[in-house]
């Protein structure tokens, strides 16, 4: 995904960790959260991308010029290696082992639950967001009037 | 059951792993479609960590908070795209550095 010139193949491996997230989540036995990420993010985060990549339709010499690519990526690796070491010994210092899962865990019965009792106003928050984003992105995208 | 077979760790990894490749896109790339990816990316493996501890404790929570991280990723897709678009309609480039010009276009008008 980050190796290449062309954006689209970048999209392509997009689409394939936006698919293999959705198998981890299912992995986890959580077959809501799968259908939210097969339904949003593959169907229309990626699909989104995809298409403003293809309508855009950059040619190679209006890319941007990254000669140093290699070296550039090779020098923000050693960067990020030191933090994402210390990520990875704090995020595995606090749990052991997976319990047995409660009964009903991650069925849209108890999601639904928790949802609506719980996380009912971070829930609307979220669609007045949602709302104001597509006005936003209306605004911006549109032409000028003249 | 994945009480018997898995631990956590494979997939503190994985999480570990995708916010690094998304760190490294972000530094390291000036198409701004693959910063935008690498931004994706970075989201995701928080999605990730959230659904794992969620599992961990049995608790609903984080995985409502995941939906909820899902809708803001949409949101943050559809201005991000529209910012792009805007950027390619006034100067024709997908260059981050040109990004930074964006704010120019309403003074010339």
């Amino acid at each position: 995904m980050l190796w290449s010139k062309q954006s689209i193949l970048s999209a392509f491996g997009f689409l394939i960790a936006m698919l293999a997230m959705a198998g981890v989540f299912a992995l986890l036995e959580n077959s809501f959260l799968f259908l939210a990420q097969i339904m949003v993010s593959v169907g229309a985060v990626v699909v989104l991308s995809l298409m403003v990549i293809i309508t855009v339709n950059m040619k190679d010499e209006d890319l941007p010029d990254e000669p140093k690519k290699l070296r550039w990526i090779l020098f923000s690796a050693i960067l990020v290696a030191p933090f994402s070491f210390l990520m990875y010994r704090a995020l595995t210092h606090m749990h052991q082992s997976f319990g047995v899962s409660q009964e009903g865990y991650g069925t849209l019965k108890s999601m639904g639950g928790e949802l609506f009792s719980h996380w009912v106003l971070p829930f609307e928050i979220a669609s007045v967001l949602l709302l104001a984003a597509m006005v936003a992105a209306i605004v911006i995208a549109r032409k000028e009037p003249n | 059951m994945i009480s018997e077979v898995l631990t956590p760790e494979p997939f503190f990894m994985l999480a570990t792993l995708l916010f690094s490749i998304g760190l490294i896109g972000l530094i390291s790339r000036r198409n701004l479609f693959v910063v935008y990816m690498s931004i994706e990316l970075m989201l995701s493996s928080v999605n990730l960590v959230l659904v794992v501890f969620s599992r961990l404790r049995g608790d609903m929570g984080g995985s409502v908070m995941v939906l909820l991280m899902i809708a803001v990723i949409a949101a943050e897709a559809a201005l991000f795209l529209a910012m792009i678009i805007q950027l390619v309609r006034s100067r024709r480039s997908v260059d981050s550095d040109d990004f930074a010009q964006l704010r120019q276009t309403k003074e010339q008008l």
